[in-house]
């Protein structure tokens, strides 16, 4: 059992040129402090003794922290900053090594990406701070507080309840890991990571989805719209887009509906791979262009089952009200 | 929107300018200045704000305007001018003090207007900000295509009339792209000990436009931004914002101790420089060798090297000229 959770709160997410090209909100990072000091509130009720945060240019734990008024500490990791995705990964790996029970996340695919990279076996409760993501969900900060307290004090049968493994997109590089994706992986037709997003639907040429969402925004939704997509929630799928294919309409980013051509789609399982074959092109990992590849390269993607332990609120919530955790003695 | 070979080549050579015009005139500038400083002394007189560190900012956006598009910009004006393709003799002979200057040499560096490119800028931290939102105005009751830019720092953001202008571009629904240079410093004040936001680009939603924060240092992701945000407004859309975080490599004003700054900051903000970022994608895709990258950079050595012969050849505007094509 553990007393201690992580807080990691991403400062630059939720403002990237999807508010341009799209109609992605801007969220704010004043809003941001006050997810986090709910989210200490919520711990405080269930009795976390301490609290680790990743430090960040904005101050976003430290002013959360000043403002919530908790019982315990609010201690922030002596590290330096870099002001970039990897800060989020140390910070996981440091808090993995101090043994905390949970770690609140803040941002979006992105994010949680960087975080899976050094969080090893700790679940996740990845909060939503903005309007382009599959994997955190829009949760209310103190639920995810109340939820991070008792799967980090390992209330009997929250664990099994609520805590699912995550699967991963490996990408593989000339045979070597390079690099994974939580969502989906897509090969865009464009060489440079530039601003980063993509939206172009004439761009988008391969995509390989960890799971086909019907429910979310962006790569993954186009493969749930496919008739006899793989939506029991047991493959991923393996797209490739072209002139004359079937047309699927699909949310690809906030308020941006458009029609694509898909030439082909399969299932994808656990354990299998294929071959990205469009070159020069920029891989984009969970929405974000990140690697640019070229033809002398061989790509590679594969389903795993490696991704972090994910946090169900909802779930562990239940479980741990079924075991009594929110009942409290009667004042006599 | 393609990122073409030519496109981005065009940016390289335009920050490799920029970089060359302000490390030049930085030299130059200290010109019997020392050893007892003295601001009046030299070949340029007055103060000296330059614009090294932040070059990919001017020359990302300024790829997508015309010359006839307005631009307004600020106290540390010279990359914005470059990018949008000034005369160089006339930019570097103004500097001068010279009678052959943008503006017969009675503006100096801070204050250089050319109808050429359409280009104003001054000393007044954000007073830019409502000049481009006039321009807009005009632009939008003419029903031309045109768009206004305004390139301002985060300090600016503070000032009243950066929330006045933003707020009536928005009610308007006015062609106008507001750029925050995010440079970390108003001065020597850090944005945290000034600003109630983090970003400004949150400052967007509240103005009800749309908002984005780019990587200020990176040439092809300011490009990218801006060139939604210009083509947005040039459709008619409205106005939106850019926030572009960047650095300052010079400090605020050429004899700036620094004393303010963290230890080893620069340092590792120099290692984003914007030329070596852009150069290492350019010769990533095969599209820029070693060699090609030294004649762009002789070449812009060149030229800046010609248009500081021009401006120290140019005569001084003679004193009964004082008060010409003044006004007030």
């Amino acid at each position: 059992m553990s007393r201690s959770v992580g807080i990691i709160a991403n400062p630059a997410s939720g403002k990237d040129i999807r508010r341009l090209v799209a109609h992605g909100s801007v969220f704010d990072n004043n809003e941001k402090i006050n997810i986090i000091r709910r989210v200490l509130l919520g711990l405080d009720a269930l009795g976390i003794e301490q609290v680790l945060a990743m430090p960040d240019i904005s101050g976003l734990a430290r002013q959360a922290a000043e403002k919530a008024n908790v019982s315990f500490p609010v201690a922030l990791l002596d590290m330096p900053l870099k002001n970039s995705a990897v800060d989020s990964t140390w910070a996981a790996a440091m808090m993995a090594e101090a043994g905390v029970g949970c770690i609140v996340t803040l941002g979006g695919d992105g994010t949680n990406r960087a975080v899976a990279k050094g969080c090893g076996y700790v679940p996740l409760v990845p909060i939503s701070t903005g309007t382009n993501n599959a994997f955190p969900v829009m949760v209310e900060g103190t639920l995810a507080g109340l939820a991070a307290a008792v799967v980090a004090q390992r209330i009997p049968g929250v664990r099994e309840a609520g805590i699912r493994l995550a699967r991963r997109l490996d990408v593989y590089r000339n045979g070597e890991l390079i690099d994974f994706a939580l969502v989906d992986v897509v090969a865009y037709a464009e060489r440079f990571v530039a601003s980063g997003a993509i939206w172009d639907p004439h761009k988008i040429r391969t995509v390989v989805l960890a799971h086909p969402r019907p429910g979310t925004i962006g790569a993954s939704a186009i493969g749930g719209y496919l008739p006899q997509a793989a939506v029991n929630g047991k493959a991923g799928m393996w797209l490739e887009l072209g002139d004359g294919g079937k047309r699927v309409l699909a949310p690809i980013a906030p308020g941006l509906i458009t029609e694509l051509s898909v030439k082909s789609y399969r299932t994808l399982k656990v354990g299998e791979q294929g071959v990205i074959t469009i070159a020069p092109s920029v891989l984009a990992l969970d929405g974000e262009r990140e690697i640019p590849i070229k033809p002398d390269q061989r790509i590679e993607v594969r389903l795993s089952q490696n991704g972090p332990h994910v946090v169900d609120v909802t779930a562990a919530l239940q479980a741990a009200g079924q075991k009594g955790v929110f009942i409290r003695a009667n004042h006599i | 929107m393609a990122l073409e070979k030519e496109t981005l080549l065009n940016l390289y050579r335009n920050i490799v300018l920029i970089r060359t015009f302000e490390e030049r005139v930085g030299e130059m500038y200290y010109e019997d200045k020392l050893p007892a400083f003295d601001i009046a002394a030299g070949p340029i007189p007055g103060e000296m704000h330059l614009y090294s560190g932040q070059e990919a900012v001017a020359a990302g956006v300024c790829a997508h305007l015309r010359p006839d598009d307005p631009v307004t910009s600020t106290h540390r004006p010279h990359g914005h001018l470059i990018a949008k393709g000034v005369d160089l003799n006339a930019m570097m002979a103004e500097i001068f003090g010279k009678k052959t200057g943008l503006c017969q040499g009675k503006g100096g560096h801070m204050h250089l207007f050319d109808p050429a490119t359409h280009f104003g800028c001054g000393g007044i931290v954000g007073g830019g900000i409502p000049h481009a939102v006039g321009a807009a105005l005009a632009i939008k009751k003419r029903h031309e295509d045109r768009v206004a830019v305004s390139f301002f720092g985060e300090g600016a953001a503070n000032i009243g009339a950066f929330h006045e202008s933003i707020n009536l571009a928005a009610v308007w629904k006015l062609p106008v792209v507001f750029v925050v240079e995010d440079n970390l410093y108003a001065i020597s004040v850090p944005k945290e000990a000034s600003t109630s936001v983090r970003s400004n680009a949150e400052r967007g939603a509240a103005y009800g436009i749309p908002a984005v924060q780019v990587d200020g240092q990176n040439a092809v992701a300011v490009y990218e931004a801006a060139k939604e945000a210009i083509d947005r407004a040039r459709r008619g859309e409205g106005p939106s914002l850019i926030e572009a975080i960047c650095y300052r490599f010079r400090g605020h004003f050429e004899g700036d101790a620094e004393g303010y700054l963290g230890a080893d900051e620069k340092s590792t903000w120099k290692e984003k420089d914007p030329i070596n970022i852009l150069g290492a994608q350019l010769k990533e895709q095969g599209w820029l060798t070693d060699a090609e990258a030294e004649a762009i950079q002789a070449e812009m050595t060149r030229r800046v090297a010609a248009a500081e012969t021009f401006a120290r050849e140019s005569p001084y505007p003679a004193p009964e000229e004082a008060l010409e094509n003044l006004f007030a």
